[in-house]
């Protein structure tokens, strides 16, 4: 793939350039995976760079949560590579991928609804090496996130969804990630969580951290991302800054469910995104 | 006609043994959708194993150890390889229908290899009674309550306060995420099975000196646990506890009160009224179906 060629347009305002060509830290190499027998991934492949926040977007049916799958563990490749750091992490298990600096944030509410907010963090811990002192680790998440701190003898299930969605982000970050992968982290959030849960990724970003996100609300995710990997039909129609997929007038296009290559005149000048 | 204090407190005892074997029936379920039919078996078979271990002269104490370990072997760690992991591949019915052939199949095995007359079983506690409040309880039927609750006692503090309980109880809750945590599932399912083939082979070594050994032994505790653990709410573990213990006092106040022939239809009758007016269960809460 020649995509991420450095002749891609500048970033826009609200993203960092980068100040030194940074280089992939995650690499999809033809990717083919499905349930059963239906094929959902055709072969995807794109890079993500070290230290960018990169949104992946398309139409529903894409393929998008299904590449979590496959990059995290959960759904075996049938083909094509994966590679984390410059390792070949194809079909590793998820209990290794969080040694080697990975983490995964699914779609919609991953808490223990039962268990207190202390003990969904401390659950993080399982994952840990014996060298890491996790209740400092804790300590500090709950530093950052005092709402964890106030409500953390509460079960799970009385936070609101964004309180939610930040202690499932927070348990994620409590391994030290290279990498978030963060599928639909706005889904069901109040504007103002939505807010918080970008800032948390800026912020994430501002450490180092690489973000590879999926987010319906693409206009937003697009102007906090560097870079934007279109996925249609389980294959990777496009990647670009993510300044130019937002300039791209095919874009809204793809997510009213049209193809790319279509050139229907009604469709042409529709507004860039919803 | 008994005191119904007396039969308030026979009723725990009854109720602690229910209880019990209603634990490991909700514990299957939470982890690894199983609806054990042969719960009851599985709490019939281990006095077996015990008896087998005395007829070799063994100490009670150390042939009690040998049937809780061979148990949770074959109907713990066994049980889930041979039967429950090729059957959940094709679904939950399957499964199910699997657990009530086994129960036949265990139920047959004990009356043809080892004896269709009942057994007697020596106790752990002395014969003797004393007076509570007015009502005469054996010994045996305080020591059977005691390590009954010990036990489940123990198993609460184990899911809440350890980390290893916690990762049992989030692979109940949702084994996706918990895999995407890292917590080793397969392993936390395996160590259901286990701490359920331990709690029945407990209830098996209390109950047999009242009941005798007999290959039949399971029909009653199976429907009791069954009945007590969908009372309770099928998905808690308090909810087996205190299904439990209303199913004991009720049947040991049914058959004082009603009639000895109707007692057997009152865990029944309640069974209906609960589903009828709190499908739930009295400490449930809905299942969400997610696919």
């Amino acid at each position: 793939m020649a995509t991420d060629a450095p002749s891609a347009p500048a970033p826009p305002p609200q993203a960092t350039p980068p100040l030194v060509p940074a280089k992939a830290i995650l690499e999809l190499d033809g990717v083919v995976a499905g349930y059963g027998r239906t094929t959902i991934l055709h072969g995807v492949s794109f890079t993500v760079k070290q230290g960018a926040i990169t949104t992946v977007i398309g139409p529903n049916g894409a393929g998008k949560s299904t590449v979590f799958k496959v990059v995290f563990g959960l759904l075996r490749a049938r083909e094509g590579k994966v590679r984390f750091d410059g390792r070949d992490i194809t079909n590793v298990e998820p209990r290794r991928l969080l040694s080697l600096g990975l983490c995964y944030v699914p779609q919609g509410r991953n808490v223990f609804p039962e268990l207190s907010v202390r003990h969904n963090l401390d659950l993080a811990g399982v994952a840990a090496g014996s060298g890491i002192d996790f209740p400092a680790r804790i300590a500090a998440a709950m530093e950052r996130f005092p709402m964890l701190r106030s409500k953390a003898d509460r079960q799970a299930s009385t936070l609101s969804g964004g309180e939610q969605k930040i202690l499932e982000i927070a348990r994620g970050l409590l391994l030290d990630p290279k990498l978030v992968l963060i599928d639909e982290p706005s889904i069901g959030l109040s504007p103002l969580m939505v807010q918080e849960v970008f800032a948390v990724l800026a912020e994430l970003r501002a450490k180092g951290v690489t973000v590879l996100m999926i987010e319906q609300n693409a206009k937003s995710a697009l102007g906090l991302s560097d870079q934007a990997i279109v996925l249609e039909l389980g294959r990777t129609r496009h990647q670009d800054s993510a300044a130019a997929i937002l300039a791209d007038p095919r874009i809204g296009q793809l997510f009213l469910g049209g193809a790319m290559g279509q050139t229907a005149p009604h469709v042409v000048d529709a507004p860039p995104l919803a | 006609m008994e005191s119904l204090l007396y039969l308030v407190l026979a009723g725990l005892m009854t109720g602690a043994i229910y209880a019990l074997v209603a634990i490991g029936f909700t514990l299957l379920w939470q982890t690894s959708q199983t609806i054990n039919f042969a719960q009851g078996e599985f709490a019939m078979l281990p006095a077996f194993f015990m008896l087998v271990a005395l007829n070799l002269k063994l100490p009670l104490w150390l042939a009690i150890l040998l049937g809780v370990g061979v148990s949770i072997l074959l109907l713990g760690l066994a049980f889930k390889r041979l039967l429950v992991d090729p059957m959940l591949r094709h679904g939950v019915l399957p499964l199910a229908i699997a657990t009530m052939a086994l129960a036949i199949f265990l139920k047959e095995s004990v009356k043809e290899f080892y004896s269709a007359e009942a057994q007697r079983f020596p106790s752990l506690f002395p014969e003797q009674k004393v007076d509570v409040g007015g009502a005469m309880i054996s010994i045996q039927s305080i020591g059977v309550f005691l390590v009954a609750i010990a036990a489940v006692v123990a198993l609460q503090l184990f899911l809440s306060r350890t980390r290893t309980g916690r990762s049992m109880q989030a692979v109940a809750q949702n084994p996706t995420v918990a895999r995407i945590l890292g917590v080793p599932v397969e392993r936390m399912i395996l160590l259901t099975f286990a701490i359920n083939a331990a709690l029945v082979a407990l209830a098996s070594a209390l109950v047999t000196p009242i009941y005798l050994a007999k290959f039949s032994n399971g029909e009653v505790l199976g429907m009791a646990a069954f009945v007590a653990a969908i009372v309770g709410g099928f998905n808690q573990i308090r909810g087996a506890i205190a299904g439990g213990f209303l199913l004991g006092i009720v049947d040991n106040i049914a058959a004082a009160y009603v009639s000895t022939q109707y007692r057997a239809a009152i865990p029944l009758l309640i069974l209906i009224v609960v589903i009828m007016v709190r499908p739930q269960g009295l400490l449930g809460r809905a299942e969400e179906r997610t696919v």
